[in-house]
């Protein structure tokens, strides 16, 4: 039985607290303290989610004061986006609404101007929670995370980065510090769209998508999801099938079913199964459609 | 010399007296308050719907240096947090602390200590055995026959009552012979409707601080919209006298009805204040404060009988109303549902059968409307609904029954009718169809595409305060002090809470009408229950009909004293000389007309009476209103439906307003606007919904799962249009009536309405949500 | 902790624990109560101040993260002898009714302003939806903000 004297949103409780001044600092506190510890970015998320008494880490790890964390710059593949850098910059970069347009898209829909502030990219991959806006939207251009800790530095696709609700492939002592994308075709058409109760509120339903055309079919599709499965998702099946197919109103309407059927939303609640399917064949149709026009 | 002529202030749009201290920060609000020495508070909660506490180990919390405040320690009285009805039709089934909680969030004990995180930690320490009972969340299931129930009994002023089938109290209301009169009909409507449980949501969650004085008095500062039903409360709890107990006039964050009755807090706080002996602070946090409160939600069953020819001729009602665990105003709320209910169109014959039925859920109290907004949604649809079974236009079959001008109508409740002297309505309905483009409003089964576009409307009316030559149930009068200062400004003191609508600030302009003074000489004084006569509370829209009436009283009863002296001064007949306001001397200034020389300032008059030992004009006087005329408004709204989600955006929004004479525009306007922005959410977004296994909140009282419009939810600026109709309500000061309750009433309905004309379905349900929206269209589209 | 912030332009020196927020760092230490508590969680904006020039939620900051950094709260604004553009506009437009939200609101809207002199109606709301008001229904609102664009050219 849930105690609800627990919850208290006007202040938070004690923690002891760190400031490591570089990664390997970082990493090694992190794996020592363990699950009592907790990171801390932006603290859109740790900080809410403490107030609402389902976390009460023992230690935070402030990730700040760790340099190189933070900046979006061009690589010859692409464009790397430090973990530590905020949606708001990410939303007001004019690099990545020219090139990137589907991250300026996924980043403006977080929240508020003022979350946006504090929220960092690699906060909201890490948390991940399945309504992850900017991870809908690295998803779908592809995202590659890179990650450091104890045993060195690897990489993962953010397609294989999320295992469940709140459960990423961060081993113990495993620090996000950047996300890469790869170099968008110059002719890829971007859309984001997104369903929620208020103008200000987490997404109901998600589609980030991103697809060329060439020679009148689908050249590429990449279609990423959020809150239609524990965790955010690309619909392969639906790519593959799309891929050399020319747009017409018969293969718009069939990709539209496949993809209700592939996503995997909860049946029961509030926002159900059938809604979800129902806004999601919207979602194709008007992605597709678009996509024909332009 | 520049004079000015009567009527010039109130019309006229001016900065609120209070405003400067709010658009600076510096305003403090309850919870702003801080005093040396405090402790601060927190209530220990339920954790179950319904159960009964064994023990309480609050040792770990005492460990930790907190104190503690169990149920044994405080006055064992049973009462009714709000005093707004006269004690025989009060019932009382709260305590101040219980060890049988019937909702979880209901307190049990509370903890002070020296920070705020050491009272949490002290709450977290505490351990409570609890034997749970079954619990009811639905108000039919608990009234079903042979349900356990949640009050044994309960007390009605002294008299113990024990409630059957956990009804509350009820009331039954007949006039004339119903199925008869429906016989005599053409076409007969049956519906059952359902609402939503909705929170208010007002920014400053309920708060208090109270100082305990050496001679075992206490001053507090709370969120209230009563000042002396407070004071009142406490001393029936506590046996302080009222000397002793002194409310202290605070702003107040937003309230919309939720401090109607004396907080939860506050009693608390008192008992706290009292055991440790020293000032205590206690803030709800925004999950306790949406496990406090929250609107009444209600089934209909509505039977409506009309004749071909439009005329709407009979109907009956049964309404089932969910309060929760504890009555706060049920039995009130059952006589004004009827009331709204027939003051809408006139019925030949109505019957009337509701019920007041206890949940285990958070206790309901007033939000904004007292059932007016649910009420006026039932009824404007069946309108629309009836009007489409006899093909006439649903505007038309409005005007064919409306309620207006010269007619009876029933105020708050049977036992107070009175007749309408001023009526907006037609011209709201003409006008507003006009604007909308009623004519060509669309067809359902003409649209096919994705986005679907509809024309609603809806309207309705609300009471001017509870104001009846004669009492009733339900206690409503205002009192007011006024006095001249030496500088020739005027102090206007009244115990009336402004709680965001500027009713203060409207007072002051009646009062510098009055007196002929320029409005910035008239001080609001800010005081408190020792220093202000009785007013009883600010809801059902009395703020400017009954609190301005007041101060129309007094100002007028000064002018007559001022006029005197200003007499002995001029050596003239008093009640000969005149006013006027002088705007370079930034004066009232009293004159013989047309005798030169003869005038003298306010300020000269009063430094005048303080050298001569004359004494100070001054005025306090108590105002009971004659009637409570209704104010009434009118929405034409334009929607579109989105079919591949659900969503209902607002194209276009045209809202009529009835107001009598309109004292400051801008903030009237303000009014219109915040309710339809309440209106569109009580429509499409909001509900508290419980969990039925935990017995909690689905939300848990977070605002994350609670939603309300922002900015982007609401019309563009050129898409939402205010008008005011010209009338002039007799009784009302200076032509003034309310407007605060009339701006939300008719929202529900013309939204529903606009939908239905967009997609030709009915929604009996609230809230509209996209999903709900969504699988009906999917039905529809099924067939 | 030991701390350094500059709140309204003037640097000072705290001690604190770490878990205290930054919102009731200024309100209760500094009794800077003009800055709110609505939520505690970042949906109404009640709580809105500026750090380094941008638009933050204080509810959700810790009082260490401001360390060595520049806070403004709505009291830095104005000390009531003249009033800046946005709070003359709010007044003059009848933005504020119950007053709660107004400094979040206030503060939003400078932000706005600063970064964008001449907003749009639209770039107007999309910017204020980190505020709740439930008084108002933000028509006044939009005007003041519009009003004090204006006036601020």
């Amino acid at each position: 039985m849930p105690n609800i004297n627990i919850h208290n949103t006007h202040i938070i409780s004690d923690f002891e607290y760190y400031a490591p001044e570089t990664l390997q600092e970082a990493s090694k506190l992190l794996k020592e303290l363990g699950k009592d510890a907790a990171a801390l970015a932006g603290g859109t998320e740790v900080i809410v989610k403490m107030k609402e008494g389902s976390r009460r880490p023992k230690h935070i790890v402030n990730l700040k004061k760790i340099p190189g964390l933070s900046g979006i710059k061009e690589t010859s593949d692409g464009i790397e986006i430090g973990a530590l850098t905020t949606i708001r910059e990410i939303e007001t970069s004019p690099l990545i609404k020219e090139k990137y347009p589907i991250l300026y898209q996924s980043a403006k829909v977080l929240g508020s101007v003022q979350i946006r502030n504090r929220a960092t990219v690699g906060g909201n991959i890490c948390n991940a929670s399945p309504c992850a806006d900017t991870a809908v939207g690295l998803l779908s251009a592809e995202g590659v995370a890179h990650i450091s800790g104890p045993d060195g530095e690897r990489k993962v696709p953010l397609v294989d980065f999320f295992l469940g609700p709140g459960r990423t492939v961060l081993a113990p002592g495993e620090i996000l510090t950047s996300i890469t994308v790869p170099k968008m075709a110059p002719n890829s058409k971007s859309t984001f769209n997104r369903v929620a109760r208020a103008s200000m509120d987490l997404a109901t339903i998600s589609l980030g998508a991103v697809a060329t055309m060439k020679n009148g079919v689908v050249d590429d599709v990449k279609l990423a999801w959020g809150t239609v499965a524990p965790t955010p998702m690309r619909t392969k099946d639906v790519e593959e099938f799309l891929k050399g197919k020319k747009l017409t109103d018969e293969v718009i309407n069939e990709t539209a079913e496949l993809a209700s059927k592939s996503i995997k939303p909860r049946e029961k609640g509030r926002s159900n199964g059938p809604y979800k399917r129902r806004v999601a064949k919207g979602f194709i149709v008007e992605t597709l459609s678009k996509l024909r026009e332009s | 010399m520049i004079t000015k002529t009567v009527h010039e202030v109130l019309g006229k749009d001016t900065v609120r007296s209070d405003g400067l201290a709010k658009v600076t920060g510096r305003e403090k609000f309850t919870s702003d308050l801080y005093l040396r020495n405090m402790l601060h508070v927190r209530v220990l909660k339920s954790s179950h719907a319904h159960a009964e506490v064994v023990k309480i180990d609050a040792s770990g919390a005492e460990e930790l240096g907190a104190t503690v405040l169990t149920v044994d320690e405080v006055p064992d009285v049973k009462f009714c947090p709000r005093l707004v009805s006269t004690p025989d039709s009060t019932f009382k089934d709260w305590s101040v602390l219980t060890d049988h909680p019937r909702y979880v969030g209901e307190a049990i004990a509370a903890v002070a200590a020296e920070t705020e995180g050491d009272a949490q930690k002290a709450l977290e320490a505490i351990k409570v055995e609890y034997k749970t009972h079954s619990a009811y969340f639905d108000p039919l299931t608990a009234y079903e026959p042979g349900s356990e129930p949640i009050h044994e009994q309960i007390l009605l002023e002294d008299t113990v009552v024990k409630p059957e089938r956990n009804v509350a109290c009820e009331v039954h209301i007949t006039e004339g012979d119903v199925d008869a009169a429906l016989e005599d009909c053409d076409v007969i409507l049956e519906r059952t409707y359902t609402t939503n449980r909705r929170y208010h949501t007002q920014l400053e969650t309920k708060s208090v601080v109270v100082r305990p004085e050496i001679d075992g008095g206490v001053t507090i500062w709370s969120t209230t919209q009563t000042l002396h039903n407070s004071r009142l409360l406490l001393h029936e709890i506590f046996g302080l006298p009222m000397g002793k107990i002194r409310i202290v006039k605070v702003p107040l964050g937003g309230s919309f009805g939720s401090s109607i009755q004396v907080n939860t807090v506050t009693p608390i706080a008192v008992a706290m204040a009292l055991k440790t002996k020293r000032p205590v602070k206690l803030t709800y946090t925004r999950e306790e404060d949406a496990h406090d409160h929250v609107s009444y939600g209600m089934v209909f069953k509505i039977k409506l009988g009309v004749k071909n020819d439009g005329k709407l001729v009979a109907g009956h009602l049964d309404a089932y109303l969910d309060i929760g665990a504890h009555q706060i105003q049920a039995y009130p709320l059952l006589g004004c549902m009827v009331g709204w209910w027939v003051s809408l169109y006139k019925l030949d014959a109505k019957s009337y059968d509701s019920y007041a039925i206890y949940t285990n859920k958070t206790p309901a109290c007033a939000f904004r409307g007292y059932g007016n907004p649910q009420i006026s949604w039932m009824v404007e649809t069946m309108m629309d609904e009836l009007a489409e079974k006899i093909d006439m236009d649903p505007v038309e079959f409005r005007l064919k029954n409306i309620i207006g001008q010269g007619d009876l109508f029933w105020g708050q409740g049977p036992s107070v009718k009175s007749l309408i002297k001023s009526c907006g309505t037609e011209e709201i309905l003409a006008k507003g169809a006009e604007l909308i483009g009623w004519d060509d409003r669309p067809k359902a089964e003409d649209q096919m595409g994705r986005y679907r576009r509809g024309i609603g409307m809806g309207r309705g009316f609300h009471t001017s305060s509870a104001g009846a030559p004669v009492p009733s149930k339900v206690v409503d009068f205002s009192g007011a002090i006024i006095k001249l200062n030496e500088d020739g400004t005027i102090d206007y003191i009244t115990a009336l809470m402004d709680h965001g609508g500027g009713t203060e600030d409207a007072h002051a302009k009646i009062v510098a009408e009055t007196l002929c003074v320029p409005l910035e000489n008239v001080n609001i004084i800010r005081a408190d229950t020792s220093t202000t006569v009785y007013d009883v509370c600010t809801h059902a829209s009395r703020g400017i009909y009954s609190g301005g009436g007041a101060a129309l009283k007094v100002a007028k009863q000064l002018k007559e004293q001022i006029a005197q002296f200003a007499g002995r001064m001029l050596d003239a007949e008093g009640s000969a000389l005149t006013f006027r306001c002088d705007d370079e001397k930034k004066q009232g200034v009293i004159y013989a007309e047309g005798i030169e020389n003869r005038e003298v300032t306010f300020k000269e008059l009063a430094y005048n009476a303080r050298h001569k030992n004359w004494g100070t004009p001054a005025v306090v006087d108590s105002y009971r209103q004659p009637a409570c005329p209704p104010h009434f408004t009118g929405y034409f709204i334009e929607v579109e439906v989105d079919t591949w989600t659900g969503k209902i955006r607002l194209v276009k929004v045209v809202a009529g307003a009835d107001v009598g004479t309109v004292i400051n525009p801008k903030l009237a306007m303000g009014q219109v606007h915040g309710g339809f922005a309440q209106g569109w959410s009580m429509t499409t977004m909001e509900d508290m919904v419980y969990n039925h296994d935990t017995g909690d909140l689905v939300n848990k009282g977070m605002l994350t799962d609670y939603k309300i419009p922002y900015a982007s939810d609401m019309p563009d600026l050129e898409d939402f249009t205010v008008f005011f109709a010209d009338t002039y309500e007799p009784t009302g000061p200076y032509g003034a009536k309310g407007l605060g309750e009339g701006a939300l009433n008719p929202v529900a309905g013309a939204i529903a309405n606009a939908i239905q004309n967009a997609l030709g379905i009915r929604f009996y349900k609230l809230p509209l949500t996209k999903e709900r929206v969504l699988a009906a269209i999917m039905e529809k589209e099924g067939q | 902790m030991k701390l350094n912030i500059k709140i309204n332009g003037k640097p000072k020196d705290f001690d604190v624990a770490p878990n205290t927020l930054l919102l009731n760092l200024v309100r209760d230490d500094m009794d800077l109560t003009g800055t709110k508590y609505g939520c505690g969680i970042g949906e109404c904006g009640a709580c809105t101040v500026h750090m380094d020039g941008l638009a933050v939620l204080a509810c959700m900051v810790l009082a260490v993260d401001a360390d060595g950094h520049e806070v403004d709260t709505i009291e830095g604004l104005s000390d009531g002898t003249e009033l800046h553009p946005i709070q003359q506009s709010y007044l003059d437009e009848g933005a504020v009714q119950c007053g709660f939200c107004t400094p979040g609101f206030i503060m939003s809207t400078k932000a706005l302003l600063e970064e964008t002199p001449s907003p749009s109606e639209r770039e107007i709301r999309e910017y204020l939806n980190g505020n709740l008001c439930r008084c108002t229904g933000y028509v006044n609102i939009v005007k003041a903000v519009q009003a004090a664009a204006e006036q601020m050219k």
